[in-house]
């Protein structure tokens, strides 16, 4: 790459966002259709929503609800993607229920959901749970069968017990890829929390959003829509340098190999 | 020191048929003695290490080490392998402190003696390198520090040397010979290259292909310390590896 574009390394991203956004202004004005307001009709309402206490209250109670949703995953997830890829027992218990639930839409199961949990925070976090565990059960799974079995006997031969190996050694090994399963289950955390609120409306994002749309207010849910999606990219941003931090130390997860090094 | 009685290995296929990979291996190894396992590939030679290292089970016969079964790995027994399995989230400090730690040594007197193997193996400097930062030698020679550390009665040394490049090779196997002059280990060193086998050796163990069986042993009567310039042009030297390359190629006997 040349010096030149790396220092411009925003610049398309944004060149990008601006595309859209006047993609989407001409769109409005070609067509005219009152379910799809001009690009800087629908913007000109963000500083009012951002500055809307109770739009905010609604967004960080999604955001809550997210993370309660998405933290939980992961203590259940990765421990039993980890224990898959190292135990064939295990792995051959969890693979065929996993293999069931991972194409179900997560928010096909709310309504059953709230007929045993209720509308509340238990079957949205539940659903958000959900979500987020397949993906970082698989990944951590993959993760955990592709450790090295000669890294695992130099640890043995040190005198470290299984239980041991498994949180110091197979834990470490598979971070990588345990991130690219968890970064998946970031946007499905952002996915589902939306979509668990259009089934139940009673806060969050997903109401304020699914609420207009019912009352034509078309300005406010593509404002919605915006704000949305810039947490997604937050986020992802966010964690995308935590991963950076974390696994420093790794060769690119998806490396291509030319060669010997 | 190492007392291997009766050992074979079988493994079931894909096909589940079973295959054995070795068949009633007898060996026994003296305390200080640097004995290679020679064989063509798929004879089993790695198998065996694994079997001595308590990384895999025998299908029968038994491995002693010191009078005692060996019934899993453990300190005494420390692996090299071709694959280096250095902890790449581990600089190389890091590595080679592991299995002190492991042990119960105090981080300070730890980090001390890493710092003096990092020196033997000539890589002073690298401490705070990432093993993905280092060429194929140097990870080899921060796996050989990392084993040393612990401080291992026996080496276990699967072909250590078989992924580098040939000039890499012949420099770690000089440093090999050096660090083992210093306390003359046990090893049990599987190679595929006569030449290997027959500079760093006191006995070279020949197997049969598949299933690996134990063809001739070999005494190697050279004196040590050995230099590899001097025994390139040594007659005795040049005999030795010509008579073990026939033994290879000779037809197998039947069982």
């Amino acid at each position: 790459m040349t010096p030149r574009l790396t220092s411009t390394a925003g610049l398309p991203p944004l060149l990008a966002c601006l595309g859209l956004l006047a993609l989407w202004e001409l769109a409005a004005r070609v067509f005219q259709i009152s379910g799809l307001p001009p690009a800087h009709e629908a913007l000109r309402q963000l500083p009012a929503l951002l500055a809307d206490r109770e739009a905010l209250f609604n967004i960080a109670d999604s955001v809550r609800r997210m993370a309660i949703g998405f933290g939980l995953a992961l203590l259940l997830a990765v421990p039993v993607g980890l224990l898959m890829g190292r135990s064939r027992l295990i792995a051959a218990f969890f693979n065929p229920l996993l293999m069931i639930i991972y194409p179900v839409p997560k928010a096909a199961l709310m309504p059953i959901i709230m007929l045993w949990l209720g509308v509340g925070d238990a079957s949205k976090t539940l659903v958000i749970f959900l979500g987020v565990s397949l993906p970082v059960i698989y990944h951590s799974y993959q993760g955990a069968r592709a450790v090295e079995e000669k890294m695992l006997w130099s640890a043995a031969a040190m005198g470290m017990r299984p239980l041991q190996r498994l949180v110091r050694i197979v834990l470490p090994a598979a971070l990588p890829e345990v991130f690219v399963g968890i970064r998946t289950g970031l946007v499905l955390a952002l996915i589902t929390m939306v979509t668990s609120e259009m089934i139940a409306r009673q806060a969050g994002v997903g109401n304020i959003l699914f609420n207009s749309l019912d009352m034509a207010l078309y300005d406010t849910v593509y404002a919605m829509i915006v704000i949305i999606g810039g947490l997604g990219f937050i986020l992802d941003l966010l964690f995308e340098r935590l991963r950076a931090w974390l696994v420093a130390w790794a060769e690119p997860v998806h490396q291509i190999a030319v060669g010997t090094s | 020191m190492i007392a291997i009685e009766g050992l074979s290995k079988s493994f079931e296929t894909a096909r589940r048929s079973s295959h054995t990979a070795l068949a009633d291996i007898s060996l026994n190894v003296a305390a200080g003695e640097f004995v290679s396992i020679l064989g063509p590939s798929g004879c089993g030679k790695s198998t065996l290490l694994y079997i001595v290292g308590g990384f895999v089970p025998p299908t029968e016969g038994t491995v002693a080490v010191n009078g005692k079964p060996v019934t899993g790995p453990g300190p005494d027994r420390g692996p090299v392998f071709q694959e280096f399995a250095l902890f790449p989230w581990k600089t190389v400090l890091g590595n080679v402190m592991y299995g002190l730690l492991e042990r119960g040594m105090a981080r300070s007197k730890a980090e001390e003696r890493a710092r003096a193997l990092i020196g033997l193996v000539h890589l002073k400097g690298y401490e705070h390198f990432y093993p993905k930062e280092l060429s194929g030698g140097m990870k080899q020679r921060v796996a050989i520090a990392r084993t040393l550390a612990y401080g291992p009665s026996i080496l276990l040394m699967d072909e250590p040397f078989g992924a580098l490049d040939a000039h890499t090779r012949t420099g770690l196997q000089n440093e090999l010979l050096d660090i083992w002059e210093r306390d003359r280990k046990t090893v049990l060193f599987v190679t595929h290259s006569v030449e290997e086998a027959v500079f760093l050796s006191d006995r070279v163990v020949v197997l049969t292909r598949s299933p690996g069986r134990i063809k001739q042993t070999v005494a190697i009567g050279l004196s040590r310390p050995r230099r590899r310039a001097q025994l390139l042009v040594d007659r005795r030297y040049q005999t030795l590896v010509v008579d073990i390359e026939r033994l290879m190629d000779a037809p197998e006997e039947a069982p």
